[in-house]
Order: structure tokens, then sequence, then C-alpha cells
């Protein structure tokens, strides 16, 4: 695949602090690259620098080969072929569905801009609102006209801010789907933000996670949520419970039993942590006596996978409160009761540690 | 905040235009302060005291009268369940319209010795003299205040009314919860909350009344403003006259201060309108007594001068009087919709460089061009004489020094110092509506059309400006009714044998002659209704 979107060492200042910092990205043409990250992370700064609404203090940004920015020069934003939906989709109110539509191919001749606008209006089912102003549509209907509108010039990019943050939560999934396909139909490259990462598995091919400005890890989401590269994207994106351990020669300590490392974990230093997945711990039969409790229910909560349970460590005298562990997320069937102490371990696998401060 | 816009030329414009519009004022308080010493301990030793002691009990009396009036009336609307809610709502608004000096001059001739109410009480109780019986003099001080009062209440009713229909409905209901009768309840919750708010009206009450000129000139009460106007047209004295419009000015300029002290981090805005409250049902008395003080305003604010008004018009209006209404009307309408379109023009590009500008202090311009609504017209008025006067000298100067005949006064001579007065004085107004008006504007609207590939200027013509389009007219309108209605910088800074309709009038009024012209009166009232029917139909939508 062509390379469309190449962003490198990108610094961005805003009232002189920093936002982005020596950012490297590069995107292929026809991918949707989903930007997670906290608030304030610089996911829409990011957007913006790409839009040309910020200036980078350095950098470049480079799409299709055309130089958007090199640090010094910056091209305004309307030469840059990057289309863009907002957040609160800024459409028009003074115009109709047609005229936001037509706002951007003003250049093209009355029968282009016509045909375009018919096909957009088909495409996006919004044959019967074409006259309608912006305040008669329903909130799915108006994000229908911003993506036509954002569509009809044929930018090369576009970048879609939080685009799914005011539809109804029932509706947001089917949206995120049909967008996508149409995405895919117009064959578009496209970057959006969100704060939720279940938005990025369902619309995404690659995503990225931010943090202060940073890019943390950038892959598919599936690659991510296995193999997430630090203990900060694994704990943004809640991929599973904390468990301390305490790190020996060959293998490490925690209040769930003894782990067998493999050669590179070694080298995390004197304690790590183990990301534990609900399907990676094993509730023992409290009836043998073998099994001593090590934790006890904190919360329950009744989901259609089971019951949810949250546990926290009972720390004997014999065991260091450093390994003590807090909220280990679990799913069963069995029914416990609050503060009922019972007995876990962790199954064999492979196991993902981190140093906290990764 | 992310900017688009880096021009220099808009940049160097916007900065020049706040400069234009403060420069005279600044002209004048130099000139104020760099006024003899002599001069100014003679005026100390002579005047100055009374006239300041003046000012400061009419500020005084206005603004406690205005409070009285203007709360209860609020509290009374919003609170209660009192008869003829929804008429009182909006007709409370209507004094208002009423200039102060055209309701002193006809309760003057309603209540004065030679007036119709002593008329007839002489001849009901057979009174021969002034000696026989006590009337209150309505030409006084404590007159003059309640004339202000009675046209101003309305700013305190207005920001009041709305202060508490805006207060969150739920600090009410809890207040209820926890045991508070609807009475209790409205004064140890709602009327504080409505503090910052009345603070505000309250100033800009304060604020009409240091800058009145025609009231009490008629009144013959000597304020700083009446001290200024006869020092210049009288005594023909500029320094002393701009050491006293300075005096006039810090007094001002204390007053906002005070008021923006007072209210500094007191907001309280709510996202649940108190619309639906649970009203203080009134008993008979009640209604009795709160109906009488609604009405009561309503009528000697607004009906009983106007109907006095239509009166006259139709006694004594004639044929010449249409004429000369005619000429006057014009030269209102030629200097105010000027005035409108130059402030509505220099509030929209300063507050459209205060949103899209990347100037670090973009928002300067736009704040300095919005003081001048602080400066009385009679202050502005020495201010632009002090300013353009010199500047119309050394023009002549030039001019002869080329080899051609002087021009003469072409700047302080000429309409154009009225219309800049005009500008610099109403500015804050057509700024206030715009730039309200922008912020309405999503940010968000100012990003896409460059996302669509069309530039700045597309985007003001395409997106911002239609837009704006209402906030522009409501702007336009609200100065030229303003400015259609000034008078102190229009008498002092008038050509030769140029007359506005408020300059005939009050003309008319110190020559106690007023049926001449109740027929331009009349329509400066009307004019002064239609910004009021269009801040009543906004706050309707609230």
């Amino acid at each position: 695949m062509t390379v469309l979107l190449t962003i490198q060492q990108l610094s961005v200042k805003l009232q002189d602090k920093v936002v982005l910092s020596e950012l490297d990205l590069t995107l292929d043409e026809g991918e949707i690259l989903g930007l997670v990250g906290a608030s304030g992370c610089g996911k829409t700064t990011l957007l913006n620098a790409i839009a040309g609404f910020n200036k980078p203090s350095e950098g470049k940004i480079t799409i299709d080969g055309l130089l958007l920015n090199d640090g010094k020069n910056c091209l305004p934003a309307e030469k840059r072929q990057v289309g863009m939906i907002f957040q609160d989709y800024a459409l028009f109110p003074h115009l109709t569905v047609k005229e936001n539509i037509a706002f951007g191919i003003a250049k093209l001749n009355k029968a282009e801009q016509v045909a375009q606008i018919n096909h957009l209006l088909t495409i996006l089912k919004l044959n019967d609102l074409g006259d309608s102003y912006i305040h008669q549509l329903s909130g799915g209907q108006q994000q229908r006209v911003a993506i036509a509108r954002a569509l009809a010039p044929k930018p090369k990019l576009l970048l879609l801010d939080e685009p799914f943050s005011n539809i109804d939560a029932r509706l947001r999934n089917e949206l995120m789907v049909e967008i996508r396909l149409l995405l895919k139909q117009f064959k578009m490259t496209a970057i959006f933000v969100t704060h939720n990462k279940d938005e990025v598995f369902t619309f995404a091919d690659k995503m990225a996670v931010m943090a202060q400005g940073k890019l943390l890890q950038l892959d598919a989401p599936s690659v991510i949520c296995q193999q997430p590269n630090s203990y900060q994207v694994a704990d943004f994106l809640q991929l599973g419970s904390w468990l301390p351990c305490q790190m020996k020669a060959t293998n490490a300590e925690s209040l769930l039993g003894k782990l067998v490392l493999k050669a590179e974990d070694v080298e995390l230093g004197n304690y790590a942590y183990l990301l534990v997945k609900p399907s990676q711990i094993i509730l023992n039969d409290n009836q043998n006596e073998n099994n001593v409790a090590n934790a006890q229910v904190e919360y329950i909560s009744v989901t259609e996978q089971g019951y949810h349970y949250y546990l926290n460590s009972i720390v004997s005298s014999n065991s260091p409160s450093t390994l003590a562990f807090n909220k280990l997320s679990l799913y069963s069937d069995t029914a416990l009761s609050l503060k009922q102490q019972v007995s876990l371990s962790i199954k064999p696998h492979d196991f993902l540690l981190f140093a906290k401060n990764d | 905040m992310i900017a688009l816009n880096n021009s220099k030329t808009w940049k160097l414009s916007s900065y020049l235009i706040a400069l234009v519009l403060m420069v005279p004022v600044l002209v004048m308080l130099v000139g104020g302060v760099n006024a003899s010493t002599q001069l100014f301990s003679h005026l100390w030793q002579t005047v100055l005291p009374s006239y300041l002691e003046n000012t400061l009990l009419l500020a005084f009396w206005v603004v406690l009268l205005a409070l009285i009036f203007g709360v209860f009336s609020a509290a009374i609307i919003t609170q209660t369940n009192i008869v003829f809610k929804k008429q009182l709502r909006w007709l409370l608004l209507l004094p208002l319209a009423m200039p102060a000096y055209l309701v002193a001059y006809l309760y003057t001739d309603l209540f004065d010795y030679a007036g119709p109410v002593q008329r007839s009480l002489r001849a009901w109780f057979d009174w021969q003299s002034p000696s026989d019986y006590w009337f209150f003099d309505i030409r006084t001080l404590p007159g003059a205040a309640l004339m202000l009062a009675l046209v101003l209440f309305p700013y305190i009713y207005m920001l009041t009314r709305g202060a508490f229909e805006q207060q969150d409905q739920n600090l009410t209901r809890a207040s209820r919860l926890l045991g508070l009768t609807a009475k209790q309840s409205f004064f140890k919750v709602a009327l504080p909350l409505a503090r910052p708010a009345i603070a505000v009206a309250a100033s800009l009450v304060l604020m009409e009344t240091l800058a009145d000129f025609a009231t009490v000139q008629y009144f013959s009460v000597n304020t700083l403003t009446t001290a200024i106007y006869d020092t210049w047209l009288g005594y023909g004295d500029l320094g002393a006259a701009n050491a006293l419009a300075s005096v006039l000015m810090l007094l001002v300029l204390f007053v906002v201060l005070a008021e923006q002290k007072s209210r500094a981090g007191l907001r309280h805005q709510s996202a649940r309108p108190n619309l639906n409250r649970e009203l203080i049902q009134l008993s008979f008395g009640q209604q009795v007594i709160a109906s009488i003080f609604c009405w009561a305003l309503v009528i000697f604010g607004f009906l009983l001068p106007l109907t006095l008004l239509i009166v006259m018009a139709i006694e004594y209006s004639d044929v010449a009087q249409l004429s000369v209404l005619m000429s006057t009307g014009v030269n209102s309408l030629k200097i105010s919709v000027v005035a409108a379109t130059v402030a509505v023009l220099i509030a929209l590009s300063l507050g459209l460089y205060q949103r899209l500008h990347s100037d670090k202090y973009r928002q300067l311009p736009q704040q300095i061009s919005g003081f001048g609504y602080a400066v009385p017209g009679t202050v502005l008025a020495m201010a632009m004489l002090s300013t353009l006067g010199p500047l119309d000298h050394w023009l002549n100067g030039v001019v002869e020094a080329l080899g051609f005949t002087a021009p003469g006064l072409i700047l302080s001579g000429s309409l154009f110092a009225i219309i800049l007065a005009l500008v610099v004085r109403f500015s804050a107004i057509a700024n206030g509506t715009i730039v309200s008006g922008i912020k309405q504007i999503p940010q968000s609207l100012d990003y896409a059309p460059a996302s669509l590939g069309v530039n700045l200027k597309g985007s003001l013509t395409k997106v911002h400006l239609p837009i704006l389009t209402p906030a522009i007219f409501v702007a336009w309108l609200l100065v030229f009714v303003e400015a259609m209605k000034e008078l102190p910088a229009v008498l002092l800074l008038r050509p030769f044998n140029f007359e506005t309709l408020s300059s005939q009038i009050y003309q008319l009024i110190s020559d106690e002659m007023l049926e001449q012209g109740a027929l331009g009166a009349i329509l400066i009232v009307l004019f002064g209704l239609l910004p009021i029917v269009l801040l009543n139909k906004s706050k309707e939508k609230v």
C-alpha cells in the first residue's frame, strides 16, 4: 500500500506549553486510524495540526507528497485537501442540507455540483432532506450531512473529531459500522479521535495510543490488545487488572503463586506488575484444604457473562504488603458473597509484566 | 485557542480605530489635568463643591428611587400572582423610551403653580394665593431625581427580572424543602442571588444620571454637566470646562470600577431557568397595593406623559410645525444612520478581529472602543472640541502654508464631530450586541470553511456575516435610536443652524414652548420604543 500521510518529529506548543512532542506517524492510503488517549493528551491538537488550525513549532507533515508543514512554512488550511468532521458537526445553520454540501465545491460548475450533491444525498440516505435546515434534522441525520459535506470536495484525508460522542449509545454501534463501510467504499484515508477504546475496535484499522503529547503505541487494535507495549497503554485501555510481583532470578512471586518468567522479564527490576485478564484467573475450589484463601470479594455485579467480582488481597503476616493487589477483576458463574474469602491462582500463559514507570 | 489569521493590515487598522475612538477623551483629560491650578482652585473656592454636592445628591436619590421602583416591580412580576401580569411584564419597560427632560417638562407643566392641577385645587378649595396651601415644588433636586428615576428604573426592573427568572429553580426548591415559605425563600435566596444583576443595573442608572444634562438644566439644578455646558458656552472657557469634564469623567470611572469590583466573582447562572416556580399568592389587599404600585409606574413613567404629548400635538400641530419637523427629522436621521452604520462596521471589524486574529492582545481594540459608553455626552463633546479644534487650526495652517485658502473648521465645526462623538459614545452598544452574536457562533464554524477549501474572506462573507445578520440589525437599530435621542453632545457640537429633533425639542422646552414640537417629541418616544420591543422579544425567547 502507498503511504499517504507522513508525520515526522512533530512538536506543537500552545501558549508556551508543549502539547505535542517529537511525534512520528505514517498512515497508508485507505486506512482508518483511531487516536485514543486521556483528555488533554494532545489528540485534538494533532488533528488540528494536520488540518492547519495549529502551527507546529517543529516537524514535517506530508500528505501524498504535498508538504503541509516544515516547521517554518505552513500551508493554509483551505489548501491542504484535508476534510474534517467536527465534534459538534459545525454545520452552517443558515444553509440547507444541499447548500451545506455544496459549500466546499463552489469551484465546480453548476451541473457538476448538482451531480455531486445528489450522489452524496443518495449514498447517505438524505434524499428527502436536501431542502431542510439543520435544526430540522435528528442527531444521526446531522452527522450524515456533516459526512456528505466533508466528502464533497473529495479530500485526500478525512479527520473526525470525536464523531460519535453526540450519538445515543444504542445507535452508536450501528452508525459506526455504517460509516466505516462508507469510508471504505470511498477508499477514504481517515483519522478519528476518541477517548473510547471500544469505538476504535469497531471503527479503525489501526490504533494509536497517546499520552502527554507522545505516541505510545501504533498498531492494529488486535495487536495492541494482545501485546500492549507499556504499563500506560495497558492501563489506559483497561486491558486487565494488575498483580504486583517480586522479581527473582527465574521466577516472580505474587500473592497468587509463583510465575515462571521469560529471560527478558527478569530485567524489569525488583518489582513489576503482571497484566491479568479475567480469563487468566482461576477460582479454586474452596472445599480443598490445600487452597489457602488469598483474596476477598469487595464488589459484586451481575453481567451477561455471569457474576463480575472485584477482589482485594488478604495480606498475611509473612507476605510483604508491597505485593497486595486491589480490584482484581474476575468473571464467574459461581455465586460468592461480599467479603467472602476465596482462593485464586493464575493460569499459565505468556505473562505480560511491566514496570510501573514505563 | 487556535487562531486563523495574522493579517498585519487588519491588526494595524484595528488598533488605529481603537486609538481614534480613545484619543479625544485622553486629550481632554490631559487638558483638564494641565488646566492652571489657579483656575482649578478658583473653581474649587467658588462653584465646584456645590456642583459636586448636587451631582452626588442627585445620583444618590435617583439610584435609591430607581432601586425601589425596579426591584419591587421585578419581584412582583416574577414572584407573585398579580393580575394583568402578562401585560405589566412588558408595560413596565416602556418608561425607558421616554426622555427624562420630556417628563420633567410635562410634569412641571402639570404640577406648577399655573398648571391645571394647582389651578383645579385652587378653584375647588377657593384658595387665593400660594400662602393659602402647601404644594410640592417639582423644580427641585428631589423633583429632578424623581423624574430621572421614573424613566431609568426599567434598567433595574429588566435586569433584576431577568436575574430572578434565570435563577436555578432547584435552589428555590431546596430552600422550600428546608422549611422556608415562598416569601422567606425570596428574601433569603432569590434576592441575594440577584445582587450582581441589581448592582450592574444600579451602576447603569448611576451613569445615566451623571450623564444627564437636560433635566437638571431645566430644573436649574447645577450639576457637573450643566456646569461644563455653561462654562464652555457661557464663558467660552475651554480649560475650565475640560477640568470640570475631567472631574465628571473620574467620577464615572470610579462608578465603573466600583461596580466591577463589587460583583467580582459573583456569577450565578443556571441551566434550569426558574420559569415554573411556585408563586406567592397575594391577598386581595396585597393585590390592590401591588397593582397600584406597578400601574402607577407605567402611568406616570409612560402613559400619562405620552397622552399629554398627544393632546398637545392634536391641539397645537400645524403645517408649519410639520415642515420644521421634516427638516429636523431628516437631520436626526442623517447623523443617526451614519453613526449607527459606522459603529456597526467598527464593532464587526473589531469583534471579528477579536475572534479570528492571532494577535495575543486581540481583545484590546474591542475593549478600548467600548469604553466611550461610560463617557457622558457633555464630557465627550468637550473631548471632541479639545481634540478637533486644535487639529482644525493645524490643518488650516498647513493648507495656508501650501498657498491655498484655509478650509475653516472642517472637523470641529461640521457633522464630523457629532458623528464621531456618537460613534465613540455608542460603539459599546454595537460591540455588545455583535460580540454576543459572534460568541453564539460555535468555534468549529470558524474552521469548517477552511476544511472545505474556503479561505477567510469566503468564510466571512458566506458564514460569519450571514449568521450575524440578526445581530447586525439589532446593533444598528440600538445605536440608531440612541443617536436619535442623544442631546448634550449634539447641542455642544452642532454646526450653526443645524437642529436635530432632540436639540429642537430641548430648545422649545427651554423656551417653555414644547407644544410647538409635540409631534417631534412623540416621534422620539416612538423611536425609543423600538429597542424595547426588540429587548422584550429577545427576553421572551429565553
